[in-house]
C-alpha cells in the first residue's frame, strides 16, 4: 500500500459539456467485446464500497462498480453521468439534478435488478453525512445544506454557501439504498462493504482466496456494456516480483510502476507506459518550533544547496517536474512565474553568514553555540528505495554547505504521531497528494496548527491567513486564480518547505489492452472504453 | 554412595590430556575457521575506527550509482547510492557484533540462571520458570520482533534483545535437564558432601564440565541467528537502517535489482553472510568436538 | 501401541491443555501490553487519507464504542474470545476468525511442509553421521546443510524465482496454482521448498540429531545390542530418533512460523504471515490477537505432539 497524506479537494474543470446519451447494450463503436484484464496491485484493499475506503486501491475499484451524478472526462470536462442535465439557481445555492430514468442496480444473486432512483442519492448523502459513519467524504460535503426528494428522478441540493465548482463535488459515487445491511450509518462491518453493488461498467463477482477482486463487465450499462469481459485486481506484497510478472505475462497491468523498473519496461516493446499526472509533490518541511528555522535565510539556504534536478535525473530518470511553491504544477492556480530556487551553495553559504552563521571547528555551521544539525525523520515503507535515496542525497548537499542532518527513519505510526500529534522532528519528508486541485488552506494557515492537523510545521504568517481565507470566499475564478499566484509567489519566498518536484506516475500494461486512457487520479474512470482484439483476448 | 570423583569419571568430566592433543585436524580446522571470522570482524572495527577503508563507506556519488565490480577505484562496485560496496561490507559487520554478542549475552546469562534457579531449587522456581519459557516459545519470533519494533523503534538493538530472550528457553531447559541427570545419579549429593560450596558446584562442576558444549553451541547459534535475523527484517524495512551499511541492507537493497539481472550488489553480501554464519557454526562444531571428545570412536 | 499407554497419554493431555490455557492467556496479555504501549491508533486505519482532526479520533472511538481503559479493552476482548468470538478486523471488517482459519490453512501447508522437507534433508544426513561419523559422504553433505542453513532466505527466494523464470521458463507464484494445470503442484512446491532449505535451522538440526543419536548409540543398551549383533535400529529408534525428532519439530514451529511472513511476501502465497505484517503496521489489535492466539495455539500443538510421543515412548514419565 502506498502510504500518502491526502488533502481535500477542490475543482479542476469548468465547462459543461453534454454528450448524447448512449443505449443500453452494446457500445457499437466497432470495437471487439471480450478479453480478461489481470492488473497487479501493491497491497490488498480494506473495503470495496465508496464510502468507508480510503486507499487508491479501493478508489480504483469503486471507479469501476459505481457512478456519480456527474463525471469527469478525459479533458477534464464535467460530463453528466447518473444525472443527465442539471440546473443551478442563479445565487448558486440550489443545485436540481434530473436523474437518467434507464439504470439499474448490479443484480444480486437470484433477484431482479433494482432501478436507480432519486431515493438512492438522498439514500447516499444521508449516509455519508451520518456521525457514526466513519469516511474521508464528509468534510468535503459538509458545504451542502438540505437535500430533498422533487420525484423519482429529480433531486435538490441546497448549499449553505455558494461555492466555487460546486458542480464537480457531486462526481461523489453513489449507492444503492438496498445495499447496506444498516439503511442509517455504514462501519466496516458491514457486508455491503465487501460485497458491494454499483451502477458502473463492472459488477463485483468475487473475492477469491487470496483476495484477487474478479469483475465482470455489466451487461445492462447504462453507457453501453464495456468491451473488455473481465478485470482481475492481484494483490502483490513485493514490487520487484509484481514487475517480474508483467513481463511474464502473469498480469497485464500495473497501474503504478516503480520508478526503478522504468528503464527494464522502457526497453521492452510488449509493453506501453503511460504517464498521468499526479496531483502531488514531495516536499521537505522545516518546524518553524525550531528558533533555528524559523529563521527564512536559513530554510532558503537549504533549498539553495538541494540540487533537485540531479535528484530527479538520477533517481527518477528525469520523469517529473521541479516546482517552485505549493500548488501542484498541474493546477490552474500554479504561478509559473515563479521560479524554483537554482541550486546554487555559494549563495546558500552566503545567507547562512547573513543569518550570522560561521564554520565551527567541526565544520558545521554555527552561531553562539547554536549548531545547524538537525533530525529529519521520514517513515519507513517496506518499498522505499526512492525515498532512501532522496533523504540521504539531501543529507550529503546539507553537509556541503555545512549543515549536518540526522536522518531518522521511523516506523509509520510512530512517525504519524511524532509529526502530527508531538511536532517532535526538525525536517521531514513527506508528499501531499490532492485528489483535485488547490486547497492549500489546511497547509499554512495557522489555525490548523494543533494536534493531528496538516500545518504540521507550525507556519504563522498573518499574511498567509488573510490571503488562504480571501481565497476561499471568493467566487469569481480569475480573482481566485490572482489571489492563489500571489500566495504561490509568498511562499515560494517564504520557503517553509523545500518544494522538490511532482513526478509523473506510469502506468505499465501489455500492448494487447487498446485505447487505454488513464484518470490521473481515479484511473479506471474510462475503462469501459478499453478493448483487446480479438486475437488477444484468449 | 558412590564417591564424586567415581561419578565424575562416569559421566566423563575427568581427562588428563589436554583438550588439544585430543583433537582431530578437522575440528581444529574448524575452530581455526571460525577464529579466522572472528578475526575479520576485529580487523573490519580497526579499520573502520583508524579510518583505512577504500573508501568512506557513507560517501554518496550520484554520477557512479549501481557500477560493476571491477569499475576503476571499487573492486566490488557501488550501490544505489554510488557508495563503494567494499567499504560497506567491510563496515557491515559491525552491524551485527556487538548487537550479536548483546544476545547471546542475555540467553545465556538469563538461560543459565532461571536454568540453574529450576533445577537446582526445583519446586515452586520451577513451575514459574516453565511457564516463562513455555510462553516464550509460544510465541512466533518474527512477528514478535515486529511488535516490539512497532512499539518502540527500528533499532538493531531491541531486535537483539528480542532474539535474546527468546532464545533463553533452550538454554534453561538444557541446563535444567543437565542438572535433573546429575541428581539423578547423586552427583550433587556427592559433591555437596565433600564439602564444596554450593557456587563452585554449580560454576565449576554443573556448567564448565557438563553444559559448555550446550553453552558454546548456543553462543555460535546465537550469532548466526542475529545475522539472518536483521536481514529478514532488511526485507520488511525494519533491520539496521540507511545510511549504517549491514549486510542485511546491502542484501535488500541489491536484491531490488536481482530480477533485471544484476547479481552483484545482493550476492556480495550474502556470500558474506553466508560465509560469516558458517564459520560460527564450524567454530561451535569443533568445539564441541574438541572439548567433548567426541570423535575417534 | 499398547493399552497400558494410553492412560498417561490421557493425563499428559489434560495437564498440558490446561498449560495451554494459561499460555495463552498469557501471551494474550503480553501482545496486548506491547500493542498498547506502542505509539499509533489501531483506529487511525479508518481515517488515513482525511483531515483528522482531534475530535474526529475521539469521533471515531465513540462511533464504534471502543471502551476507553486498557484493562476494559482487554477484559471485553477476552470476554468475546471466550465465547469464540474473535472480533472484526478494524480495517476490513471482516471476521478475525474467519479470516484466520482460511489463511491460517495456507499457513499450516506451507509451515509443516517446510519442516518435512527440512526434515526428509537433515535427518539422513544427522542419521548417516551419528552411526558412521564423519566421512566422505557425510561431510561434504553437512557442509552442504551448514551453507543452506546460513542463506538470507528471501534472497534464496528472488534467486530461486530468477531461475526459474529464466531458465525453465515458469513463473512459480504461489496464486499460479490455481491458473496453471500442468505445473500448478510446482507453484504450491517452490515456497516451500524455500522455506525448508532456507528457514535457518537446518543445521541446528542437524547438529542436534546426529549429537542425540551418537549419545544413544553410545548407551549400554545399544553397545550391548551391538555387539550381540541386533539391529541398532530397532534399539535405538525411540530414543535416539523418535524422541529427539518430535523434539526438534516442538521447538522449530515459532521459528518457521516468522520464516513464513517472508517468503509469503516474496511468492505471494496467502497466508497468515502476510496478514500479520499487514495487521502490525496497522495496529489492527483483533487480527493481531487472533494471530497471537492462533500461532501460540500452533506451537502448543507441537509440544503437545511431542509429549505425546515422548509418554508414549516412556510411560512412567507421565508421573513426573
Amino acid at each position: 500500500m502506498k502510504r500518502v497524506l491526502l488533502v481535500a479537494l477542490l475543482l479542476v474543470g469548468v465547462t459543461f459539456v453534454l454528450s448524447p446519451f448512449a443505449e443500453a447494450g452494446s457500445k457499437k463503436d466497432g470495437r471487439p467485446d471480450g478479453g480478461t484484464l489481470n492488473y497487479g496491485e501493491y497491497g490488498r484493499p480494506a473495503t470495496l464500497d465508496p464510502i468507508t475506503s480510503n486507499e487508491m486501491i479501493s478508489l480504483r475499484i469503486t471507479e469501476l462498480v459505481f457512478n456519480g451524478l456527474v463525471g469527469i472526462n478525459e479533458k477534464q470536462e464535467i460530463v453528466p453521468e447518473l444525472a443527465e442535465r442539471w440546473e443551478m439557481s442563479k445565487d448558486g445555492r440550489t443545485y436540481t439534478f434530473f436523474l437518467r430514468k434507464d439504470v439499474t442496480w448490479h443484480a444480486r444473486e437470484g433477484e431482479e435488478a433494482k432501478p436507480f432512483t432519486a431515493d438512492d442519492v438522498i439514500f447516499t448523502y444521508k449516509i455519508m453525512m451520518h456521525p457514526k459513519t466513519i469516511t474521508p467524504l464528509k468534510v468535503r460535503y459538509e458545504f451542502i445544506d438540505t437535500v430533498e426528494k422533487l420525484d423519482d428522478y429529480t433531486v435538490r441540493f441546497t448549499l449553505k454557501r455558494p461555492i466555487l465548482n460546486a458542480l464537480a463535488k457531486f462526481s461523489f459515487k453513489i449507492i444503492p439504498r438496498h445495499g447496506p445491511a444498516n439503511p442509517l450509518y455504514l462501519t466496516r462491518e458491514d457486508p455491503f462493504v465487501q460485497n458491494p453493488i454499483g451502477t458502473g461498467p463492472y459488477i463485483l463477482k468475487n473475492i477469491t482466496a487470496d483476495r484477487e477482486i474478479v469483475l465482470t463487465a455489466n451487461d445492462n450499462y447504462f453507457k453501453g456494456r464495456p468491451h473488455i469481459d473481465k478485470f482481475v485486481a492481484k494483490p502483490f506484497a513485493d514490487q520487484n516480483i509484481m514487475t517480474q510478472a508483467l513481463m511474464f505475462n502473469a498480469i497485464d497491468m500495473i497501474v503504478l510502476v516503480n520508478p526503478r523498473d522504468i528503464p527494464e519496461i522502457q526497453g521492452d516493446k510488449r509493453f506501453v507506459l503511460q504517464p498521468y499526472n499526479a496531483l502531488s509533490y514531495s516536499f521537505f518541511g522545516y518546524n518553524m518550533r525550531n528558533p533555528l528555522l524559523a529563521d527564512k535565510r536559513v530554510r532558503q539556504a537549504f533549498t539553495y544547496a538541494v540540487n533537485r534536478q540531479e535528484m530527479l535525473d538520477s533517481f527518477f530518470n528525469g520523469q517529473g517536474t521541479i516546482i517552485s511553491g505549493p500548488f501542484a504544477p498541474g493546477s490552474w492556480a500554479y504561478n509559473l512565474e515563479v521560479q524554483p530556487y537554482p541550486f546554487d551553495p555559494e549563495k546558500a553559504k552566503s545567507l547562512l553568514r547573513d543569518a550570522g552563521f560561521t564554520p565551527g571547528p567541526d565544520g558545521i555551521m554555527q552561531k553562539g553555540g547554536k549548531k545547524l544539525s538537525f533530525t529529519l525523520k521520514v517513515p519507513i515503507e517496506k518499498e522505499s528505495e526512492a525515498v532512501k535515496r532522496v533523504v540521504l542525497a539531501f543529507k550529503n548537499y546539507l553537509k556541503n554547505i555545512g549543515v549536518d542532518v540526522n536522518v531518522a527513519f521511523e516506523e509509520w505510526q510512530a512517525w504519524k504521531e511524532d509529526v502530527f500529534l508531538e511536532h517532535d522532528f526538525d525536517i521531514v519528508f513527506a508528499s501531499w497528494v490532492f485528489d483535485d486541485s488547490a486547497d492549500i488552506s489546511s497547509l499554512f494557515h495557522s489555525a490548523e496548527i494543533g494536534p493531528w492537523k496538516n500545518n504540521f510545521i507550525g507556519y504563522s504568517n498573518p499574511e498567509v491567513d488573510s490571503l488562504i481565507v480571501e481565497s476561499k470566499l471568493t467566487l469569481d475564478h480569475e480573482k481566485r486564480r490572482t489571489i492563489n499566484r500571489k500566495l504561490h509567489a509568498i511562499l515560494a519566498d517564504e520557503n517553509p518547505y523545500t518544494f522538490l518536484w511532482t513526478l509523473t506516475n506510469y502506468a505499465a500494461y501489455n500492448k494487447k489492452v487498446r485505447h487505454v486512457a488513464i484518470h490521473p487520479y481515479k484511473f479506471f474512470s474510462f475503462a469501459d472504453e478499453w478493448f483487446m482484439a480479438e486475437k488477444d483476448q484468449n | 554412595m558412590k564417591t564424586y570423583s567415581q561419578i565424575s569419571g562416569e559421566i566423563g568430566e575427568l581427562s588428563n590430556l589436554p583438550f588439544w592433543k585430543k583433537a582431530e585436524a578437522v575440528d581444529l580446522a574448524y575452530v581455526g575457521y571460525g577464529l579466522l571470522i572472528v578475526t575479520l570482524v576485529v580487523v573490519s572495527y580497526v579499520l573502520g575506527a583508524f579510518n583505512l577503508l577504500p573508501h568512506d563507506p557513507q560517501a554518496i556519488n550520484l554520477e557512479l550509482m549501481m557500477a560493476a565490480p571491477g569499475t576503476k577505484g571499487y573492486p566490488l562496485g557501488t550501490d544505489f547510492m554510488g557508495r563503494d560496496m567494499l567499504s560497506r561490507l567491510i563496515v557491515g559487520i559491525q552491524a551485527y557484533f556487538l548487537p550479536g554478542l548483546l544476545a547471546i549475552a542475555i540467553a545465556l546469562i538469563l538461560g543459565i540462571v532461571l536454568g540453574v534457579l529450576a533445577g537446582y531449587r526445583g519446586g515452586r522456581f520451577d513451575t514459574a520458570i516453565t511457564y516463562f519459557t513455555n510462553l516464550v516459545d509460544s510465541f512466533p519470533r518474527l512477528v514478535l520482533i515486529l511488535l516490539v519494533i512497532a512499539a518502540f523503534k527500528p533499532d538493531i538493538y531491541y531486535i537483539m534483545i528480542v532474539v535474546g530472550l527468546t532464545n533463553v528457553p533452550v538454554v534453561a531447559s538444557h541446563i535444567k535437564g543437565k542438572i535433573h541427570f546429575l541428581t539423578q545419579k547423586n552427583f550433587v549429593e556427592a559433591a555437596t558432601a565433600l564439602g564444596l560450596p554450593t557456587r563452585t558446584i554449580i560454576l565449576k562442576h554443573i556448567l564448565w564440565h557438563n553444559c559448555r558444549s550446550v553453552l558454546i553451541i548456543q553462543a555460535t547459534l546465537g550469532m548466526g541467528e542475529a545475522i539472518l535475523m536483521e536481514t529478514s527484517l532488511s526485507y520488511l524495512g525494519f533491520g539496521v537502517q540507511e545510511p549504517t551499511p549491514s549486510w542485511g541492507n546491502m542484501v535488500q537493497a541489491g536484491a531490488n535489482y536481482l530480477m533485471q539481472g544484476k547479481f552483484w550488489p545482493s550476492t556480495a553480501p550474502a556470500l558474506a553472510i553466508l560465509f560469516t554464519i558458517l564459520g560460527f557454526h564450524l567454530l561451535g562444531d569443533g568445539l564441541n568436538n574438541i572439548l567433548e571428545g567426541k570423535r575417534g570412536k | 501401541m499398547k493399552v497400558s499407554s494410553i492412560k498417561p497419554i490421557a493425563l499428559v493431555l489434560s495437564r498440558e491443555l490446561m498449560i495451554t490455557v494459561l499460555l495463552l492467556l498469557g501471551v494474550s496479555l503480553v501482545v496486548f501490553t506491547i500493542l498498547y504501549l506502542s505509539p499509533g491508533d489501531p483506529f487511525s486505519v479508518l481515517l488515513e487519507g482525511q483531515m483528522s482532526s482531534e475530535e474526529a479520533r475521539a469521533g471515531v472511538r465513540e462511533a464504534l464504542g471502543v471502551p476507553k481503559a486498557w484493562y476494559a479493552q482487554y477484559l471485553s476482548w477476552l470476554l468475546n474470545m471466550l465465547r469464540g468470538d474473535f472480533g472484526t478486523s478494524i480495517r476490513t471488517g471482516l471476521p478475525v476468525l474467519k479470516e484466520l482459519l482460511r489463511v491460517g490453512l495456507n499457513t499450516l501447508v506451507l509451515t509443516i511442509g517446510s519442516l518435512l522437507v527440512t526434515l526428509a534433508l537433515a535427518v539422513p544426513i544427522a542419521l548417516y553421521s551419528a552411526v558412521r561419523g564423519t566421512n566422505k559422504v557425510s561431510w561434504p553433505l553437512t557442509m552442504f546443510a551448514y551453507v543452506v542453513s546460513a542463506l538470507p532466505v528471501f534472497w534464496f527466494g528472488y534467486i530461486v524465482i530468477y531461475v526459474f523464470m529464466h531458465k525453465f521458463g515458469l513463473f512459480p507464484l504461489a496464486f499460479g496454482a490455481s491458473s496453471s494445470g500442468k505445473y500448478g503442484w510446482l507453484y504450491a512446491a517452490l515456497p516451500i521448498f524455500v522455506l525448508g532449505f532456507g528457514n535457518g535451522t537446518m543445521s541446528e538440526v542437524i547438529r542436534f540429531l546426529r549429537d542425540e543419536m551418537s549419545r544413544v548409540m553410545d548407551e549400554d543398551y545399544i553397545r550391548t545390542a551391538r555387539a550381540k549383533g541386533a539391529s541398532i535400529w530397532k534399539h535405538s529408534f525411540k530414543e535416539g530418533f523418535l524422541i529427539p525428532v518430535t523434539e526438534i519439530i516442538a521447538s522449530k514451529i515459532p521459528f518457521i512460523l516468522g520464516g513464513a511472513v517472508i517468503v509469503e511476501q516474496v511468492f505471494n502465497w496467502p497466508g497468515m504471515g502476510r496478514m500479520a505484517w499487514q495487521a502490525a503496521q496497522d495496529r489492527d489489535f483483533p487480527v493481531i490477537m487472533g494471530i497471537a492466539i492462533l500461532a501460540a495455539a500452533f506451537v502448543r500443538l507441537g509440544s503437545l505432539f511431542q509429549s505425546i510421543v515422548y509418554v508414549a515412548v516412556n510411560p512412567r514419565a507421565s508421573k513426573e
